[in-house]
């Protein structure tokens, strides 16, 4: 008896269902039910610690669209995003092409490089909240030191600085993992097609635009789908860095639902806000794969 | 030679060597500040000027760290909860990415993209439903409900990483197994996971960081100081009165240094996996 390609990989029968059934439950279980329940608490006047509730219809959305912070956390958000994001993609970009460049020490630099990826956002707020302290800080006392400011800036109490600072931070943590996905992606190149350009008599510049451009473009768009969503949800390095002050100036919708959830206890509406938030994410996330689908097609 | 000519332009060496040494620095700093800050002495470490070097190596941070704030009774929690997590997490994945990759291959396509969508979830969404539900069955301040909320993340990520690996295996192998009577899960069990074993060590090593690094779940699910994980327990040394920084350096250098260290071996495994993994 033969048993064939075809057996082995076209017929998913029960044994095979069997593999799969454990990921699945966790799915259900784990991620779906959550966020269904989610919808259905938004509707109520759920308590963090009192156990009655009741349905409330649209009561939560209400005042959660007509409260000018939601707004206002709304539009920091945006703009942490937009400002994170291109900080990471510029820095992650430039470390790939170099690293690609270079050949000593390449694996070194690597791996020093990518360090920032490791760290747990705890240890991530508390050494930069050292680093940049305002009466002990490193980087301030240097500043003033050299002359470069007359008084010790306070990266995280000065609200002309302290978005700034957000903003550098989460560059920092986020570029390594942008630069070894787009590294390993020019890496993928082959070297042939960069040897006929230059036969061709093509610029550095015009091979990369039709040679590189096109190889890592798929990669560069994933990424910024990905990136985009974490960096919009991300919650731990503002909430330990600044708790969204001063006055408010930091606060994002993570953080914002955040407060309402387990500030003010009010679990209901907090539902109500991540789930505008998420309906906000899956908007973008449309968009962003209908371009990729149409960059794909253009490739192709 | 001639790759040098071919890469010349964009950015010459020297230019390169620069700016990726004035990287280095940056993306290093952070983990040699805490360390050096955290070997300092009680005087030493606001001194003003500060001194880059510390005068005398001093254990005295470390010494609060273990014997007055009992902080090996938060590492030992760290360590079960993302040891069980990614115990779990690595069973389940394994099976499931095997099961995409040999039985429904065009399945591959479509998770890429539930992947992603879980990937979207702010972890604050999901904040709210676990933690009424924890609450509900009476798991909130336990170790197994936080395992449970880890595995929402753990899962998926790990799948995601792991097809990649099975995806390496040729079929053949399996396929003179087959023929010698061995079912699929003894196939996969016997023959496929050794093969995939450095893969699959790489991604657990990943789960586990993740896992040891997670805040946010920690944070709403713990509030009894023993149960508290290694984030939650530094965050609680930033509540008190008096700032004592050498005492969150000493304890921040126990808990990044090993994810630092287990993360750079593992880090050619992981990286770029990522994406290419769910571009093809």
């Amino acid at each position: 008896m033969q048993i064939t390609n075809k057996d082995l990989r076209k017929k998913p029968d029960i044994t095979g269902f069997l593999f799969i059934l454990p990921a699945v439950l966790v799915l259900f279980l784990l991620l779906l039910y959550p966020v269904f329940t989610s919808v259905y608490y938004s509707f109520t006047s759920k308590h963090l610690v009192r156990p009655s509730y009741k349905f409330v219809g649209f009561d939560n959305y209400i005042k959660v669209l007509s409260d000018p912070n939601f707004y206002k956390a709304f539009m920091t958000n945006i703009k942490w995003t937009v400002y994170s994001l291109a900080g990471q993609l510029l820095v992650g970009f430039t470390a790939a092409m170099a690293l690609h460049r270079i050949k000593k020490f390449k694996s070194f630099l690597r791996t020093i490089l990518i360090i920032p990826w490791a760290f747990p956002s705890i240890v991530i707020a508390l050494s930069w909240k050292w680093i940049l302290n305002g009466v002990y800080g490193f980087v301030p006392i240097m500043l003033q030191k050299l002359g470069i400011v007359s008084e010790i800036p306070q990266f995280f109490s000065n609200p002309n600085l302290v978005f700034g600072t957000l903003v550098f931070v989460n560059i920092w943590f986020g570029s390594p993992l942008i630069m070894v996905n787009i590294l390993s992606a020019l890496q993928s190149v082959p070297e042939d097609q960069y040897e006929a350009a230059q036969i061709d008599g093509a610029s550095a510049w015009q091979s990369f635009c039709s040679i590189t451009v096109p190889h890592i473009r798929n990669v560069v768009g994933l990424l910024m789908v990905l990136r985009t969503i974490w960096i919009f949800n991300s919650f731990d390095i503002i909430f330990l860095l600044t708790g969204g002050g001063p006055a408010n100036i930091t606060t994002t919708l993570p953080i914002y639902a955040y407060n309402i959830g387990w500030g003010i206890k009010q679990l209901g509406r907090s539902s109500a806000i991540t789930v505008l938030l998420l309906i906000f994410l899956l908007l973008v996330c449309a968009l962003y794969f209908k371009l990729l689908n149409k960059w794909e097609k253009e490739f192709n | 030679m001639k790759k040098r000519v071919l890469k010349r332009g964009w950015f010459s060496a020297t230019i390169s060597y620069t700016y990726l040494s004035i990287l280095g620095i940056l993306a290093a700093f952070p983990l040699v500040w805490i360390i050096l800050s955290a070997f300092k002495s009680k005087g030493e470490i606001t001194a003003y000027p500060t001194r880059f070097f510390p005068k005398v190596f001093s254990l005295e941070y470390f010494d609060i760290v273990l014997n007055q704030l009992k902080f090996t009774g938060n590492i030992v929690n760290s360590i079960v909860i993302a040891g069980a997590t990614t115990l779990i997490a690595l069973t389940i994945s394994a099976l499931a990415a095997y099961g995409i990759v040999r039985f429904f291959p065009r399945f591959g396509k479509a998770l890429t993209r539930v992947l992603i969508t879980t990937y979207m979830f702010p972890p604050i969404l999901l904040a709210v439903p676990y933690s009424i539900l924890m609450g509900s069955l009476g798991l909130v301040n336990t170790r197994i409900g936080l395992i449970i909320m880890y595995l929402s993340f753990s899962v998926p990520y790990a799948i995601w990483l792991l097809v990649g690996f099975f995806k390496t295996v040729p079929i053949g192998i399996e396929e003179a197994a087959r023929v010698d009577g061995a079912n699929k899960f003894v196939v996969f069990y016997k023959i496929v996971l050794p093969i995939v074993a450095p893969g699959i060590v790489a991604v657990a090593i990943y789960t586990f960081i993740n896992a040891w690094n997670e805040f946010l779940y920690a944070l709403i699910m713990t509030n009894s100081r023993e149960l508290m994980t290694v984030s939650v327990a530094l965050k609680s040394l930033e509540g008190q009165e008096v700032l004592d920084w050498g005492t969150m350096m000493a304890a921040s250098t126990m808990v990044v240094l090993p994810s630092v260290i287990f993360f750079m071996l593992i880090q050619k495994k992981i990286a770029g996996g990522l994406a290419a993994g769910s571009v093809k």
